[in-house]
Protein backbone atom coordinates (compact mmCIF):
# COMPACT_ATOMS: atom_id res chain seq x y z
CA UNK A 1 0.00 0.00 0.00
CA UNK A 2 1.55 3.29 -1.07
CA UNK A 3 1.59 6.48 0.95
CA UNK A 4 -0.82 8.07 -1.53
CA UNK A 5 -3.26 5.19 -1.13
CA UNK A 6 -3.08 5.44 2.64
CA UNK A 7 -3.78 9.16 2.68
CA UNK A 8 -6.71 8.64 0.34
CA UNK A 9 -8.09 5.93 2.58
CA UNK A 10 -7.76 8.19 5.61
CA UNK A 11 -9.93 10.80 3.94
CA UNK A 12 -12.42 8.52 2.28
CA UNK A 13 -13.19 5.93 4.94
CA UNK A 14 -14.51 8.23 7.69
CA UNK A 15 -16.32 10.32 5.07
CA UNK A 16 -18.11 7.25 3.79
CA UNK A 17 -19.06 6.31 7.31
CA UNK A 18 -20.30 9.84 7.96
CA UNK A 19 -22.55 9.72 4.92
CA UNK A 20 -24.00 6.45 6.15
CA UNK A 21 -24.72 7.88 9.59
CA UNK A 22 -28.16 9.21 10.44
CA UNK A 23 -28.57 12.94 10.85
CA UNK A 24 -28.01 13.92 14.44
CA UNK A 25 -28.93 17.61 14.71
CA UNK A 26 -31.33 18.42 17.49
CA UNK A 27 -32.98 21.83 17.51
CA UNK A 28 -35.24 22.29 20.47
CA UNK A 29 -36.43 25.88 20.27
CA UNK A 30 -36.65 28.59 17.64
CA UNK A 31 -35.40 32.05 18.47
CA UNK A 32 -38.96 33.36 18.69
CA UNK A 33 -39.93 30.56 21.08
CA UNK A 34 -36.90 31.19 23.28
CA UNK A 35 -37.71 34.90 23.37
CA UNK A 36 -41.21 34.22 24.69
CA UNK A 37 -39.95 31.70 27.25
CA UNK A 38 -37.36 34.11 28.66
CA UNK A 39 -39.36 37.36 28.33
CA UNK A 40 -43.04 36.31 28.24
CA UNK A 41 -45.28 38.79 26.44
CA UNK A 42 -42.42 41.10 25.49
CA UNK A 43 -41.68 42.64 22.12
CA UNK A 44 -38.17 42.48 20.72
CA UNK A 45 -36.12 45.09 18.87
CA UNK A 46 -33.04 43.78 17.05
CA UNK A 47 -29.99 45.74 18.13
CA UNK A 48 -27.15 45.96 15.64
CA UNK A 49 -23.83 45.79 17.43
CA UNK A 50 -20.42 45.53 15.79
CA UNK A 51 -17.71 44.86 18.30
CA UNK A 52 -14.46 46.73 17.76
CA UNK A 53 -11.16 44.84 17.95
CA UNK A 54 -10.49 46.62 21.23
CA UNK A 55 -13.85 45.48 22.66
CA UNK A 56 -13.21 41.90 21.54
CA UNK A 57 -9.85 42.04 23.24
CA UNK A 58 -11.38 43.41 26.45
CA UNK A 59 -14.09 40.74 26.43
CA UNK A 60 -11.43 38.06 25.99
CA UNK A 61 -9.35 39.50 28.81
CA UNK A 62 -12.19 39.99 31.30
CA UNK A 63 -14.07 36.76 30.60
CA UNK A 64 -11.10 34.48 29.89
CA UNK A 65 -12.59 33.08 26.68
CA UNK A 66 -12.68 34.10 23.03
CA UNK A 67 -15.46 36.29 21.61
CA UNK A 68 -15.79 34.54 18.25
CA UNK A 69 -18.34 36.81 16.57
CA UNK A 70 -17.91 40.53 16.05
CA UNK A 71 -21.63 40.89 15.21
CA UNK A 72 -23.48 39.19 18.07
CA UNK A 73 -27.21 38.57 17.66
CA UNK A 74 -28.88 40.84 20.21
CA UNK A 75 -32.45 42.02 20.85
CA UNK A 76 -33.77 44.57 23.30
CA UNK A 77 -36.77 43.13 25.19
CA UNK A 78 -39.56 45.60 25.96
CA UNK A 79 -42.87 45.45 27.78
CA UNK A 80 -43.87 48.91 28.82
CA UNK A 81 -40.22 49.69 29.51
CA UNK A 82 -36.96 47.93 28.84
CA UNK A 83 -36.84 44.44 30.35
CA UNK A 84 -33.30 43.59 29.32
CA UNK A 85 -31.24 41.96 26.57
CA UNK A 86 -31.92 38.76 24.68
CA UNK A 87 -28.75 37.31 23.11
CA UNK A 88 -28.21 34.26 20.89
CA UNK A 89 -24.78 32.72 21.32
CA UNK A 90 -22.80 29.63 20.34
CA UNK A 91 -20.13 27.77 22.28
CA UNK A 92 -17.93 24.82 21.39
CA UNK A 93 -19.39 21.42 22.25
CA UNK A 94 -17.45 18.20 21.96
CA UNK A 95 -18.51 17.67 18.34
CA UNK A 96 -20.64 20.63 17.30
CA UNK A 97 -21.54 24.11 18.45
CA UNK A 98 -24.14 24.46 21.17
CA UNK A 99 -26.63 27.24 20.44
CA UNK A 100 -28.27 28.89 23.42
CA UNK A 101 -30.11 32.06 24.36
CA UNK A 102 -29.41 34.21 27.39
CA UNK A 103 -31.66 36.83 28.95
CA UNK A 104 -29.80 39.56 30.84
CA UNK A 105 -31.33 42.24 33.02
CA UNK A 106 -30.43 45.92 32.53
CA UNK A 107 -28.34 45.71 35.70
CA UNK A 108 -26.22 42.81 34.42
CA UNK A 109 -27.94 39.85 36.03
CA UNK A 110 -28.83 36.59 34.30
CA UNK A 111 -32.60 36.22 34.00
CA UNK A 112 -32.37 32.78 32.40
CA UNK A 113 -30.93 30.69 29.61
CA UNK A 114 -32.50 28.34 27.06
CA UNK A 115 -30.76 25.69 24.93
CA UNK A 116 -31.77 25.96 21.29
CA UNK A 117 -29.53 23.25 19.78
CA UNK A 118 -27.58 20.48 21.47
CA UNK A 119 -26.14 17.63 19.45
CA UNK A 120 -23.69 15.83 21.75
CA UNK A 121 -23.57 12.20 22.85
CA UNK A 122 -23.75 12.94 26.55
CA UNK A 123 -25.21 15.67 28.65
CA UNK A 124 -28.72 16.18 27.30
CA UNK A 125 -29.44 17.12 30.93
CA UNK A 126 -28.18 20.64 30.23
CA UNK A 127 -31.62 21.26 28.69
CA UNK A 128 -33.31 20.38 31.97
CA UNK A 129 -34.88 23.28 33.82
CA UNK A 130 -33.17 22.39 37.12
CA UNK A 131 -29.70 22.72 35.60
CA UNK A 132 -30.48 25.92 33.70
CA UNK A 133 -32.07 27.43 36.81
CA UNK A 134 -28.62 27.47 38.42
CA UNK A 135 -27.73 30.37 36.11
CA UNK A 136 -30.58 32.58 37.32
CA UNK A 137 -29.37 35.66 39.20
CA UNK A 138 -25.70 35.25 38.26
CA UNK A 139 -23.64 38.42 37.94
CA UNK A 140 -20.00 39.07 37.21
CA UNK A 141 -19.46 39.06 40.97
CA UNK A 142 -20.00 35.28 40.93
CA UNK A 143 -17.02 32.94 40.42
CA UNK A 144 -18.43 31.14 37.32
CA UNK A 145 -16.70 27.89 38.23
CA UNK A 146 -18.11 24.49 37.40
CA UNK A 147 -19.29 22.62 40.50
CA UNK A 148 -19.26 25.88 42.47
CA UNK A 149 -21.85 28.01 40.67
CA UNK A 150 -23.32 25.33 38.47
CA UNK A 151 -23.08 21.54 38.86
CA UNK A 152 -21.18 19.48 36.32
CA UNK A 153 -22.98 16.85 34.23
CA UNK A 154 -20.94 13.66 33.91
CA UNK A 155 -19.89 12.97 30.35
CA UNK A 156 -20.65 16.54 29.30
CA UNK A 157 -18.09 18.47 31.31
CA UNK A 158 -16.75 20.38 28.31
CA UNK A 159 -20.27 21.43 27.26
CA UNK A 160 -21.15 22.54 30.80
CA UNK A 161 -17.93 24.51 31.16
CA UNK A 162 -18.30 26.21 27.81
CA UNK A 163 -21.92 27.23 28.42
CA UNK A 164 -20.92 28.59 31.84
CA UNK A 165 -17.97 30.47 30.34
CA UNK A 166 -20.18 31.66 27.50
CA UNK A 167 -22.75 33.22 29.83
CA UNK A 168 -19.99 34.99 31.72
CA UNK A 169 -18.64 36.29 28.40
CA UNK A 170 -22.08 37.69 27.52
CA UNK A 171 -22.26 39.52 30.85
CA UNK A 172 -18.84 41.01 30.10
CA UNK A 173 -19.98 41.93 26.58
CA UNK A 174 -23.02 43.69 28.03
CA UNK A 175 -20.75 45.71 30.27
CA UNK A 176 -18.21 46.46 27.52
CA UNK A 177 -20.35 47.03 24.44
CA UNK A 178 -24.05 47.46 25.16
CA UNK A 179 -25.68 50.78 26.08
CA UNK A 180 -27.33 51.23 29.47
CA UNK A 181 -31.09 50.61 29.41
CA UNK B 1 -3.35 -21.92 33.40
CA UNK B 2 -3.95 -20.72 29.86
CA UNK B 3 -7.44 -22.21 29.93
CA UNK B 4 -8.28 -20.49 33.21
CA UNK B 5 -7.13 -17.10 31.98
CA UNK B 6 -9.08 -17.48 28.75
CA UNK B 7 -12.18 -18.47 30.71
CA UNK B 8 -11.85 -15.51 33.08
CA UNK B 9 -11.41 -13.11 30.20
CA UNK B 10 -14.40 -14.43 28.34
CA UNK B 11 -16.48 -14.23 31.51
CA UNK B 12 -15.54 -10.56 31.87
CA UNK B 13 -16.50 -9.87 28.26
CA UNK B 14 -19.81 -11.63 28.76
CA UNK B 15 -20.50 -9.68 31.95
CA UNK B 16 -19.74 -6.44 30.14
CA UNK B 17 -21.99 -7.39 27.27
CA UNK B 18 -25.10 -7.68 29.41
CA UNK B 19 -24.56 -4.39 31.22
CA UNK B 20 -27.14 -1.78 30.30
CA UNK B 21 -26.38 1.73 29.21
CA UNK B 22 -26.81 4.18 26.39
CA UNK B 23 -23.65 6.24 26.14
CA UNK B 24 -20.23 6.14 24.53
CA UNK B 25 -16.80 7.60 24.78
CA UNK B 26 -14.52 8.13 21.85
CA UNK B 27 -10.88 7.87 20.89
CA UNK B 28 -9.64 10.99 19.14
CA UNK B 29 -6.39 9.24 18.24
CA UNK B 30 -5.39 5.86 16.94
CA UNK B 31 -2.52 5.24 19.38
CA UNK B 32 -2.49 7.95 22.02
CA UNK B 33 -5.01 7.63 24.84
CA UNK B 34 -7.15 10.47 26.14
CA UNK B 35 -7.72 11.03 29.84
CA UNK B 36 -11.51 11.10 29.87
CA UNK B 37 -13.56 8.26 31.28
CA UNK B 38 -17.09 7.15 30.60
CA UNK B 39 -19.91 8.43 32.79
CA UNK B 40 -21.21 5.97 35.36
CA UNK B 41 -23.32 3.28 33.76
CA UNK B 42 -22.25 4.11 30.19
CA UNK B 43 -21.24 1.33 27.82
CA UNK B 44 -19.39 1.51 24.56
CA UNK B 45 -18.20 -1.01 22.01
CA UNK B 46 -15.06 -0.64 19.92
CA UNK B 47 -13.74 -2.42 16.91
CA UNK B 48 -10.11 -1.92 15.98
CA UNK B 49 -8.09 -3.11 13.03
CA UNK B 50 -4.36 -2.43 12.71
CA UNK B 51 -2.46 -3.37 9.59
CA UNK B 52 1.29 -3.76 10.14
CA UNK B 53 3.17 -4.11 6.90
CA UNK B 54 6.61 -4.11 5.26
CA UNK B 55 9.74 -5.30 7.00
CA UNK B 56 11.95 -4.22 4.14
CA UNK B 57 12.34 -7.71 2.65
CA UNK B 58 10.03 -10.49 1.56
CA UNK B 59 6.35 -10.12 2.28
CA UNK B 60 4.93 -9.28 5.69
CA UNK B 61 1.41 -8.18 6.46
CA UNK B 62 -0.17 -8.71 9.86
CA UNK B 63 -3.58 -7.41 10.80
CA UNK B 64 -4.51 -7.13 14.46
CA UNK B 65 -8.13 -6.89 15.53
CA UNK B 66 -9.53 -5.88 18.87
CA UNK B 67 -13.16 -6.18 19.94
CA UNK B 68 -13.67 -4.27 23.13
CA UNK B 69 -16.43 -3.39 25.55
CA UNK B 70 -15.92 -0.52 27.96
CA UNK B 71 -18.10 0.26 30.95
CA UNK B 72 -18.31 3.28 33.23
CA UNK B 73 -18.11 1.77 36.72
CA UNK B 74 -18.20 5.26 38.19
CA UNK B 75 -17.80 8.73 36.74
CA UNK B 76 -14.07 8.39 37.33
CA UNK B 77 -13.38 4.70 36.72
CA UNK B 78 -13.83 2.84 33.46
CA UNK B 79 -13.27 -0.89 33.03
CA UNK B 80 -12.99 -2.77 29.77
CA UNK B 81 -12.40 -6.21 28.34
CA UNK B 82 -11.22 -7.09 24.85
CA UNK B 83 -10.85 -10.09 22.61
CA UNK B 84 -7.73 -9.92 20.44
CA UNK B 85 -7.44 -11.52 17.02
CA UNK B 86 -5.02 -11.43 14.12
CA UNK B 87 -4.29 -12.60 10.63
CA UNK B 88 -0.85 -12.96 9.10
CA UNK B 89 0.60 -13.37 5.65
CA UNK B 90 4.38 -13.55 5.49
CA UNK B 91 6.76 -15.22 3.08
CA UNK B 92 10.24 -14.78 1.67
CA UNK B 93 11.59 -13.53 4.98
CA UNK B 94 13.39 -15.45 7.73
CA UNK B 95 14.64 -13.63 10.83
CA UNK B 96 16.77 -15.74 13.14
CA UNK B 97 15.16 -16.04 16.55
CA UNK B 98 11.98 -14.23 15.52
CA UNK B 99 10.46 -15.27 12.21
CA UNK B 100 11.10 -18.92 11.30
CA UNK B 101 9.49 -18.78 7.86
CA UNK B 102 6.41 -18.39 5.76
CA UNK B 103 3.08 -18.27 7.55
CA UNK B 104 -0.36 -17.52 6.21
CA UNK B 105 -3.51 -17.73 8.28
CA UNK B 106 -6.86 -15.97 8.36
CA UNK B 107 -8.32 -14.21 11.38
CA UNK B 108 -8.11 -16.19 14.59
CA UNK B 109 -8.25 -15.35 18.32
CA UNK B 110 -4.87 -14.64 19.84
CA UNK B 111 -5.50 -13.20 23.28
CA UNK B 112 -7.53 -11.37 25.87
CA UNK B 113 -7.06 -8.04 27.56
CA UNK B 114 -8.58 -6.30 30.57
CA UNK B 115 -8.12 -2.62 31.33
CA UNK B 116 -9.06 -0.10 33.97
CA UNK B 117 -8.71 3.68 33.75
CA UNK B 118 -9.06 6.04 36.70
CA UNK B 119 -9.47 9.76 36.18
CA UNK B 120 -7.84 12.04 38.77
CA UNK B 121 -8.29 15.40 37.02
CA UNK B 122 -10.79 16.37 34.34
CA UNK B 123 -9.39 18.17 31.28
CA UNK B 124 -12.55 20.25 31.03
CA UNK B 125 -12.85 21.14 34.71
CA UNK B 126 -9.24 21.32 35.85
CA UNK B 127 -6.23 22.96 34.24
CA UNK B 128 -5.13 19.63 32.81
CA UNK B 129 -6.65 16.16 32.67
CA UNK B 130 -4.87 13.29 34.37
CA UNK B 131 -5.69 9.58 34.32
CA UNK B 132 -3.87 6.36 35.02
CA UNK B 133 -4.63 3.24 33.04
CA UNK B 134 -3.61 -0.27 34.08
CA UNK B 135 -4.03 -3.33 31.92
CA UNK B 136 -3.34 -7.04 31.82
CA UNK B 137 -3.02 -9.06 28.64
CA UNK B 138 -2.70 -12.73 27.85
CA UNK B 139 -1.66 -13.85 24.36
CA UNK B 140 -1.30 -17.41 23.17
CA UNK B 141 -0.04 -16.46 19.69
CA UNK B 142 3.09 -14.43 19.00
CA UNK B 143 1.93 -11.25 17.22
CA UNK B 144 5.14 -11.09 15.17
CA UNK B 145 5.63 -14.62 13.89
CA UNK B 146 2.15 -16.06 14.39
CA UNK B 147 3.72 -19.02 16.23
CA UNK B 148 2.54 -20.46 19.55
CA UNK B 149 3.78 -18.33 22.41
CA UNK B 150 2.24 -17.71 25.84
CA UNK B 151 2.67 -14.10 26.87
CA UNK B 152 1.50 -12.44 30.06
CA UNK B 153 1.80 -8.66 30.22
CA UNK B 154 0.97 -6.03 32.79
CA UNK B 155 1.17 -2.36 31.94
CA UNK B 156 0.55 1.04 33.42
CA UNK B 157 0.03 4.23 31.44
CA UNK B 158 -0.08 7.80 32.71
CA UNK B 159 -2.33 9.96 30.54
CA UNK B 160 -2.51 13.74 30.42
CA UNK B 161 -4.84 15.79 28.26
CA UNK B 162 -5.30 19.50 27.72
CA UNK B 163 -8.03 21.47 25.97
CA UNK B 164 -7.15 24.57 24.00
CA UNK B 165 -9.47 27.07 22.26
CA UNK B 166 -12.41 25.99 24.46
CA UNK B 167 -11.91 22.38 23.36
CA UNK B 168 -11.54 22.95 19.64
CA UNK B 169 -7.91 21.83 19.88
CA UNK B 170 -6.89 18.92 22.09
CA UNK B 171 -3.48 17.70 23.16
CA UNK B 172 -2.77 14.39 24.87
CA UNK B 173 0.42 12.81 26.17
CA UNK B 174 1.08 9.30 27.46
CA UNK B 175 3.97 7.69 29.34
CA UNK B 176 3.83 4.01 30.11
CA UNK B 177 5.61 0.83 31.01
CA UNK B 178 4.80 -2.79 30.23
CA UNK B 179 6.33 -5.87 31.84
CA UNK B 180 6.05 -9.12 29.90
CA UNK B 181 6.65 -12.77 30.66
CA UNK B 182 6.86 -14.87 27.50
CA UNK B 183 7.22 -18.59 26.90
CA UNK B 184 7.55 -19.91 23.34
CA UNK B 185 6.31 -23.25 22.17
CA UNK B 186 8.51 -25.74 20.33
CA UNK B 187 8.49 -25.66 16.53
CA UNK B 188 9.15 -28.74 14.45
CA UNK B 189 11.28 -28.65 11.28
CA UNK B 190 13.05 -25.38 11.97
CA UNK B 191 15.61 -24.27 9.39
CA UNK B 192 19.07 -25.66 10.15
CA UNK B 193 20.88 -23.47 12.65
CA UNK B 194 17.76 -21.41 13.39
CA UNK B 195 17.68 -20.13 16.95
CA UNK B 196 14.25 -20.43 18.59
CA UNK B 197 14.71 -20.20 22.37
CA UNK B 198 11.96 -21.89 24.37
CA UNK B 199 13.17 -20.77 27.78
CA UNK B 200 10.87 -18.21 29.39
CA UNK B 201 11.98 -14.59 28.97
CA UNK B 202 11.16 -11.30 30.63
CA UNK B 203 10.83 -8.01 28.79
CA UNK B 204 10.16 -4.44 29.85
CA UNK B 205 8.84 -1.92 27.38
CA UNK B 206 8.76 1.83 27.89
CA UNK B 207 6.49 4.08 25.84
CA UNK B 208 6.00 7.80 25.42
CA UNK B 209 3.52 9.35 23.05
CA UNK B 210 2.07 12.71 22.15
CA UNK B 211 -0.76 13.83 19.92
CA UNK B 212 -2.57 16.98 18.88
CA UNK B 213 -5.85 17.32 17.04
CA UNK B 214 -7.97 20.21 15.81
CA UNK B 215 -11.69 20.30 15.06
CA UNK B 216 -11.70 21.90 11.62
CA UNK B 217 -15.43 21.40 10.99
CA UNK B 218 -18.35 20.19 13.10
CA UNK B 219 -17.73 16.53 13.99
CA UNK B 220 -14.36 16.38 12.19
CA UNK B 221 -10.90 16.44 13.72
CA UNK B 222 -7.53 16.23 12.01
CA UNK B 223 -4.22 15.92 13.77
CA UNK B 224 -1.05 13.98 14.26
CA UNK B 225 0.49 11.64 16.77
CA UNK B 226 3.96 10.36 17.57
CA UNK B 227 5.02 7.29 19.52
CA UNK B 228 8.38 6.29 20.99
CA UNK B 229 8.81 2.72 22.20
CA UNK B 230 11.80 0.86 23.53
CA UNK B 231 12.11 -2.65 24.90
CA UNK B 232 14.64 -4.23 27.22
CA UNK B 233 15.07 -7.98 27.40
CA UNK B 234 16.90 -10.22 29.85
CA UNK B 235 19.68 -11.39 27.52
CA UNK B 236 20.34 -8.56 25.09
CA UNK B 237 19.62 -5.42 27.11
CA UNK B 238 17.97 -2.83 24.87
CA UNK B 239 16.42 -5.02 22.23
CA UNK B 240 14.77 -2.30 20.17
CA UNK B 241 13.58 1.25 19.96
CA UNK B 242 11.45 3.02 17.39
CA UNK B 243 9.76 6.31 16.66
CA UNK B 244 6.51 6.25 14.73
CA UNK B 245 4.58 9.34 13.67
CA UNK B 246 1.77 10.19 11.32
CA UNK B 247 -1.55 11.89 10.69
CA UNK B 248 -4.89 10.99 12.17
CA UNK B 249 -8.43 11.89 11.18
CA UNK B 250 -11.45 11.48 13.44
CA UNK B 251 -15.20 11.72 12.98
CA UNK B 252 -17.39 11.90 16.06
CA UNK B 253 -21.16 11.96 16.22
CA UNK B 254 -23.73 11.31 18.91
CA UNK B 255 -24.16 7.64 18.02
CA UNK B 256 -20.78 6.52 16.79
CA UNK B 257 -17.27 7.64 15.97
CA UNK B 258 -14.37 6.53 13.79
CA UNK B 259 -10.64 7.23 13.83
CA UNK B 260 -8.12 6.44 11.14
CA UNK B 261 -4.37 6.76 11.77
CA UNK B 262 -1.35 6.11 9.64
CA UNK B 263 1.92 5.71 11.46
CA UNK B 264 5.23 5.52 9.67
CA UNK B 265 8.42 4.40 11.37
CA UNK B 266 10.75 7.39 11.20
CA UNK B 267 13.72 6.03 13.11
CA UNK B 268 14.54 2.87 14.94
CA UNK B 269 17.38 0.85 16.32
CA UNK B 270 18.50 -2.04 18.45
CA UNK B 271 18.67 -5.49 16.92
CA UNK B 272 18.67 -5.87 13.14
CA UNK B 273 18.15 -8.96 11.07
CA UNK B 274 20.82 -10.37 8.76
CA UNK B 275 20.59 -8.66 5.40
CA UNK B 276 18.49 -5.74 6.64
CA UNK B 277 19.06 -2.79 4.32
CA UNK B 278 17.14 -0.08 6.19
CA UNK B 279 19.66 0.46 8.95
CA UNK B 280 17.88 3.38 10.55
CA UNK B 281 14.79 1.35 11.38
CA UNK B 282 13.88 -1.49 13.70
CA UNK B 283 12.22 -4.11 11.51
CA UNK B 284 12.36 -7.30 13.55
CA UNK B 285 9.38 -6.71 15.81
CA UNK B 286 8.16 -3.58 14.04
CA UNK B 287 7.25 -2.79 10.46
CA UNK B 288 7.79 0.26 8.32
CA UNK B 289 4.22 1.40 8.72
CA UNK B 290 0.97 0.77 10.53
CA UNK B 291 -2.57 1.80 9.67
CA UNK B 292 -5.22 1.68 12.37
CA UNK B 293 -8.97 2.09 12.05
CA UNK B 294 -11.11 2.30 15.17
CA UNK B 295 -14.86 2.45 15.25
CA UNK B 296 -16.91 2.99 18.38
CA UNK B 297 -20.65 2.63 18.76
CA UNK B 298 -23.02 3.95 21.39
CA UNK B 299 -25.84 1.62 22.25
Amino acid sequence: MTARNLLGLMLIAPAALAVAAPASAKDYLTIAQAQQVLFPGATFAPTAVTLTPDQIKRIRKQSGVRQREDKPRIWRAMKGGNLGWFIIDEVVGKHEFITYAAALSPSGRVIGIEILSYRETHGGEIREAAWRAKFRGKTLADPFKLDRDVPNISGATLSCRNVLDGVKRLLVMQQVALPAL
Amino acid sequence: MAFKIKTAGLALLAASAVAVSAHADENLFGYVQGSETLPKGALEAYGWATVRSDKGAGKYRATDYELELEYGVSDRFTASGALLLMSLDTSGLVIDGYLPGARDFAVKPTGLEVKGKYNFLSPAKDDIGLSVQASGEYLWIDPHSGQDKDTLSASVNVIVQKYFLEGQMIWAGNAGMEATYADRGEIANLPIGFDWPTDPEMEIELKAATALTYRFAPNWFVGGEALYETEFETEVGQERWSVFAGPTVHYGGPRWWATLSWMKQLRGGGERYAGQTDNDLHLIEKTKQEVRLKIGYNF
